[in-house]
């Protein structure tokens, strides 16, 4: 059993000394606590919960830290997240989160004439780093507020993707979902009361998620069926779509999904049949699949929901892989359902350059700005 | 509802019985039919599992990494006398839910000094880069090429596919059956769906009150049906063909009788 929480995170149990002189005590503690609070990370954490913390702490650094320009506001917080366990796989929506507020205090620093990377390569020679005009209390007033609009984006966007359900689901459908998802779930549910539709779950063992779904979704008033995972390929084609939610988007439209959900979306390929995943955006990443590697990119979890531990004789012999994600290339999905709306998977890479700064991308990387660096 | 095997042996006998003499006495009749009976088994599973097993040991090489799928007993008897032939090979079970019957087959490899994997059939796209051969059992081969097996082999099939493996499909010819089927809903059997509800842990399943929600559906299949394109070879006592010679060994098997 590997666990990811050993690794590289902690390496640094005490904080650079440099953040330690930025900040004053009472606030280093709160940024201790939410430290404490991403290691223990449990698996029915709700990513939506976690990104509204985040949001939270960070407004709580920016107003107390000692700092006058965006620079040093930056290296500020890049020195605390390299003292966060944000390599645990868990916590990418976190990393999304915080490289969202990095890019606001960019383009505040900007002011009007921030570049936005979206309108071409021209943007990456103009530096948004110079010294603003204004000082640190209105720079601070402006990020907060625009800190606020995210925490506005980031609580509807659950509603904007289920206000949706109604344009992809029609009446006498047959909808086949894998395991476990809140957003899939309450998506379903706003479908259900204006259309009427079936849903297979598949059971997502070894956790049997799909349990969970199928028991909610039936309270819901949606008739549910429950099949087994194996049987996913015998179905697949007498039903009308897939529609899945999702851990992690990658930068290519690629997906970190839950365990078992890389084959499903083969099967519906070789049917035919449309994959939609619905996922707010804070969980667009723009990192890229590197490796297979366990400890690059999935993570091994312990296998007692595979094979009890009595059967320890076999558990001494046999290696078991209890993998818990998958990743699912970008051509066999069709649609992703986002706050923002619809869009294919070719299209994310305009939304990452808008939401995010390419220096940003790497969380490790202390660098403020390349541009005004090879300058 | 019967298995395609159990179909034909009945039909075998049957046809014995009208060939049978009607000069005979009741027990001479009856002695006759017994020995029919142990003449199908010897030669259509003792024999053909024998031959099965000697051509496909030949495509077991050393350093082989060999993918199979819950439990068959002709496969594990071919891993078994692979190993007995002193071959190296590493063998990856992959099992699915409800009846986990790959467990027993890791025993039984483990048992023999196999180096053996077990994962679920969820994370089989996670394993299927370091495997080098797949291996399936069938339950039929259909008139149509395709193959009825243990629901979850079209997967494996499939995955096998993309991942451009070779998969290797070990049927008898008793097995071979004129029906055609090209999906798996269409005629299949259902098992007890409360099997499903068995969890590893203590904890009880949140469907278990299934019956009494009348939202709430629980469906157990046991066969599903994988497409020829999909298979690289069958396997038989006779011969080592293509899925799509499925009727030219039925064909043989009318003349035959």
């Amino acid at each position: 059993v590997v666990s990811t929480q050993s690794t590289a995170s902690f390496k640094n149990h005490e904080m650079d000394p440099f953040l330690l002189k930025k900040i004053p005590k009472d606030t280093v503690s709160r940024l201790e606590e939410f430290a404490l609070y991403l290691r223990e990370s449990k698996k029915e954490r709700r990513s939506y919960v976690s990104v509204v913390k985040t949001v939270n702490v960070f407004r709580d650094l920016i107003c107390t830290a000692d700092w006058v320009t965006a620079r040093e506001l930056i290296k500020i917080i890049k020195c605390y997240c390299k003292y966060l366990p944000l390599s645990q796989s868990n916590e990418t929506d976190v990393s999304n989160v915080v490289r969202r507020i990095l890019k606001i205090i960019r383009e505040e620093n900007a002011g009007p004439e921030a570049t936005n990377l979206a309108d071409g390569i021209s943007a990456f020679f103009k530096s948004d780093m110079k010294p603003s005009n204004l000082g640190r209390s209105d720079l601070q007033d402006n990020i907060l507020n625009s800190i606020v609009e995210l925490l506005v984006e980031l609580d509807t966007s659950k509603s904007n993707i289920i206000n949706m359900a109604l344009e992809h689901i029609h009446s006498n459908e047959r909808i086949l979902t894998y395991g476990h998802s809140n957003t899939i779930r309450d998506f379903l549910l706003h479908g259900r009361r204006a259309r009427d539709f079936e849903v297979i779950v598949c059971e997502s063992g070894p956790s049997l998620q799909g349990h969970r779904m199928a028991a909610e979704l039936s309270a819901g008033g949606i008739k549910t069926t429950v099949i087994a995972d194996s049987a996913a390929f015998a179905i697949i084609h007498a039903v009308n779509k897939v529609i899945i939610g999702t851990h992690t988007i990658m930068a290519d439209g690629a997906l970190r999904a839950a365990n078992g959900v890389h084959q499903l979306a083969m099967a519906a390929k070789y049917f035919s049949v449309p994959v939609i995943v619905c996922a707010a955006l804070y969980k667009l990443s723009p990192t890229h699949l590197c490796s297979y590697d366990p400890d690059a990119f999935n993570k091994v979890i312990g296998p007692e929901n595979m094979l009890n531990f009595s059967n320890a004789k076999l558990h001494s012999k046999v290696l078991i892989s209890n993998p818990d994600f998958d990743y699912v290339p970008s051509d066999l999905i069709e649609l992703f359902i986002t706050n923002t709306g619809g869009h294919a998977p070719s299209y994310l890479y305009r939304i990452i350059s808008e939401l995010y700064h390419p220096d940003d991308y790497d969380l490790d990387n202390m660098c403020v700005e390349t541009v005004e660096d090879e300058l | 509802m019967m298995c395609v095997s159990m179909e034909n042996f009945i039909k075998h006998i049957k046809l014995q019985i009208t060939k049978s003499s009607p000069d005979l006495t009741e027990s001479e009749a009856r002695e006759e039919l017994l020995e029919a009976c142990e003449d199908f088994f010897k030669e259509n599973i003792y024999l053909a599992g024998k031959s099965i097993t000697e051509k496909a040991v030949n495509r077991i090489v050393n350093g082989d990494t060999i993918l199979i799928f819950k439990k068959s007993q002709l496969i594990l008897h071919i891993l078994l006398e692979a190993k007995a032939q002193n071959k190296e090979f590493k063998v990856v079970v992959v099992d699915s839910r409800p009846d986990l019957s790959g467990v027993s087959s890791c025993e039984r490899l483990t048992a023999a000094g196999i180096p053996c994997s077990y994962v679920y059939i969820n994370s089989s796209t996670y394993i299927m880069k370091k495997v080098t051969k797949v291996m399936l059992a069938a339950d039929a081969l259909l008139a149509n090429g395709y193959v009825l097996g243990p629901v979850g082999t079209a997967m494996m099939g499939l995955i096998a596919n993309t991942y451009n493996k070779p998969v290797i499909v070990c049927c008898e010819t008793y097995k071979f059956c004129e029906r055609v089927q090209t999906d798996s809903i269409l005629y299949n059997e259902l098992a007890d769906p409360d099997s499903m509800l068995k969890t590893l842990n203590a904890e009880e399943s949140p469907v278990a009150g299934w019956r009494e929600s009348p939202n709430t559906r629980l469906v157990n299949l046991v066969y599903d049906t994988t497409p020829p394109a999909l298979v690289s070879i069958v396997i038989t006592e006779i011969a080592e063909l293509p899925c799509s010679s499925a009727p030219v060994v039925l064909r043989r098997g009318a003349v035959k009788m």
